[in-house]
């Protein structure tokens, strides 16, 4: 895309609503295909990747215009590769990115060339990077893969990104999951972003439908439970199949007005879904 | 965490029938309520009655307008021809079209777009002087140029298309050696074709390495009289290396000149923005000539670029400082533009495109910031109004600028929905 930006908009924004502020400029180190953002609400922050130059921004929560990181990770100890997803951990102050091999994990107010203070081996190919949440309530982090020794499809390949992996939140080296969600009951094709919503133990995903399609009639935000394993349906479906969604891609709650914002890449829009249910 | 646990004491499961019986009761007050916050709330609990899947969104945050990403001009059929990042379309308007300041917008007298062109997010557009085909770059999520003829309108798949790397940005055409340059940004590289390359044709040339200043290249120009090559990089940059997963695979079967795109791990770094010059025909891991860096320069996210080897002058739109910096092809270092194009009454917005018309002695910016493409005279200067301007959107409608939006966050203190590009 032309232009990289974070662009914030008012909650009941829409149509060509204008944004409220943006983070844009060289200043701000920021570049394009930022697969990822977090919010932290605990302490005012906002936490970006950036694939270039393999680094993790993070902004002080009103940050605007042209302003710099208050910190960036960066550097060869850090090992970060493709940086394009990652997720906050804001109790536990920890910061999670999902490369290739693996996950690193960072402590939340790491600052310039850090070593990771542990790394996850799921032994599946994370290098597609769909998706990463944390559950601190019940200690859970939740993954995207493919079934550990399933060997399905090739590697970087959407199959690579056909269920729900669910570690302990503090797992690290070579560890099986303690649970995989996935299969023809499912519906899980190619998940792109996973959120969770740990007052009600749920995980929700984005389903993108086959990868190759611009646009798909089978993509859908799912919702399981971190009780879940196998080929479980979703226990709700929103946007789809055959619905609003095209190609949905991040997600977010909020909980206090009991909805769920999705953005999606063939509308080039961010939606947002009344989703009581889940609250 | 505290708004999970008030939400936890809150979420007692409700049956569909009392939400339904709920979404009735608020719907029959808000229509003779006089606050839209009731109408509101009616709209979400009438949407919540109804089963998840089949929902509508109670808000959509969309552009609905083109927002015009690059530009050339069709110097033969007097067309002028934008890319539509946001709508995923290639419009084409008569280039004499000077959008009313009261009219909403100028309809484009051809659209290219929908599902069968294989269009999302196009940066960069080449016209073929002899033939009008027009050539598209994809920039994002589809891995190919794609080339259409100029009869070509409405939903039509590419008359021809070429595999490309992930993450092209400019193209440039030397139409005498029928050469197209690429650049691409996740590999920091150019690469180049034949003009007439389609399928999976491999690159004829390869420019890329540690040595070249290549940092997140995106628009390209070229000199063919000069033999010279000009590249905007906006700074970040990490090592390439060979793909691990590729080892054992028979060098038959990896395609010539291809970017290496495995990022060394740790290597990374967030340079200042330069525009780098290079030979024509530079390949490997060149050193560039020259490379325009430094505070004076002004440069900040250089996006589309376009020579004018006559004068020997370097156009540069600079999205981020709403101006038009031209230099000297033969600039170097810390050297300040030789003049700027900017202010309000350019109608300069986040410019990405830029397009010389040396046929009729114009110079065409596409605003992404504000729905434009606009004329000037090649020597404008300062806060000077454009010759002409095409408007894609009513002139109060911001250009939202979301591309991609591969991410969302929601900020709870300041009830703000953040999306990154």
């Amino acid at each position: 895309m032309a232009h990289p930006q974070i662009a914030a908009f008012a909650r009941s924004a829409e149509g060509n609503a204008r944004a409220t502020r943006k983070i844009e400029g060289q200043g701000t180190l920021l570049c394009r295909t930022m697969h990822a953002i977090a919010y932290d609400e605990i302490h005012d922050e906002i936490v970006v990747p950036q694939p270039f130059g393999q680094a993790v921004l993070t902004f002080r929560g009103s940050a605007r215009g042209e302003e710099a990181p208050i910190r960036v990770i960066q550097g060869p100890k850090t090992r970060l590769q493709n940086t394009a997803v990652l997720t906050l951990d804001a109790v536990n102050n920890e910061l999670f990115v999902v490369e290739r091999d693996g996950v690193l994990v960072f402590p939340r107010e790491g600052n310039g060339d850090i070593a990771p203070r542990r790394i996850l081996n799921p032994g599946v190919d994370l290098s597609a990077g769909g998706g990463i949440a944390v559950d601190p309530v019940h200690d859970l982090l939740i993954l995207t893969g493919s079934e550990p020794g399933a060997n399905r499809g090739e590697a970087g390949s959407a199959a690579g990104r056909d269920g729900l992996l669910v570690y302990n939140r503090t797992d690290q080296g070579k560890v099986r999951p303690r649970a995989f969600i996935g299969g023809p009951k499912s519906g899980i094709t190619n998940i792109t972003r996973v959120q969770v919503y740990p007052p009600r133990g749920w995980i929700i995903a984005n389903i993108s439908g086959q990868l190759g399609e611009l646009a798909s009639e089978g993509a859908f935000v799912g919702v399981w439970s971190i009780t879940d394993k196998g080929d479980v349906p979703p226990r709700w479906t929103i946007g789809g199949p055959k619905g609003t969604l095209k190609k949905p891609r991040g997600l977010a709650l909020d909980p206090k007005n009991k909805t769920l914002i999705v953005s999606d890449k063939r509308l080039n829009a961010v939606l947002t879904f009344a989703f009581p249910e889940i609250f | 965490m505290i708004e999970y646990s008030r939400n936890l004491r809150s979420a007692l499961p409700t049956s569909r029938l009392t939400l339904f019986l709920i979404a009735g009761l608020i719907s029959l007050i808000a229509d003779s309520a006089p606050f839209s916050c009731v109408k509101v709330r009616a709209q979400a609990a009438a949407e919540s009655a109804t089963p998840p899947a089949k929902r509508a969104p109670l808000r959509v945050i969309r552009d609905r307008y083109s927002a015009l990403s690059s530009v050339a001009v069709d110097l033969e059929r007097n067309e002028v021809v934008g890319t539509d990042e946001n709508l995923f379309q290639i419009v084409v308007y008569e280039r004499l079209a000077d959008t009313p300041r009261t009219a909403a917008m100028t309809e484009p007298k051809r659209v290219i777009g929908g599902l069968k062109t294989r269009i999302e997010f196009q940066c960069g557009v080449y016209i073929d002087p002899a033939s009008g085909d027009i050539y598209s770059v994809n920039n994002d999520t589809v891995d190919k140029l794609v080339i259409f003829s100029r009869q070509a309108k409405g939903d039509v798949p590419p008359d021809r298309f070429l595999e490309t790397p992930h993450g092209t940005f400019g193209i440039a055409v030397d139409e005498e050696k029928e050469e197209l340059f690429l650049t691409v940004q996740h590999d920091n590289a150019v690469v180049v074709y034949r003009k007439t390359a389609s399928g999976k044709d491999a690159p004829i040339r390869l420019l890329q390495g540690g040595r070249t200043g290549l940092a997140d290249p995106h628009g390209i120009a070229i000199d063919t009289k000069n033999r010279l090559m000009f590249v905007a990089n906006h700074g970040s940059v990490h090592s390439k290396m060979a793909d691990p997963r590729l080892e054992g695979i028979s060098s038959l079967q990896i395609k010539a000149n291809w970017p290496l795109n495995e990022g060394a791990p740790g290597s990374g770094r967030i340079l200042p923005p330069s525009i780098t010059v290079y030979p024509l025909d530079a390949s490997g891991d060149a050193i560039p000539l020259r490379v325009i860096q430094g505070p004076k320069a002004q440069l900040n996210w250089p996006a589309g670029l376009a020579v004018d080897p006559e004068r020997g002058e370097l156009y540069v739109a600079n999205d981020m400082s709403d101006a038009v910096l031209v230099f000297r092809e033969t600039d170097g270092g810390d050297a300040a533009p030789l003049r700027a194009l900017r202010g309000p009454k350019t109608g300069i917005k986040n410019p990405t495109g830029v397009f010389l018309d040396k046929k009729n002695g114009e110079l065409w910016i596409a605003s992404f910031g504000n729905h434009t493409l606009t004329v000037y005279p090649p020597t404008a200067q300062g806060d000077t109004a454009p010759l002409r301007a095409i408007r894609s959107a009513p002139s109060e409608a911001p250009s939202l600028m979301i591309g991609n939006p591969g991410a969302v966050a929601y900020d709870q203190k300041r009830e703000e929905i953040l999306v990154p590009n």
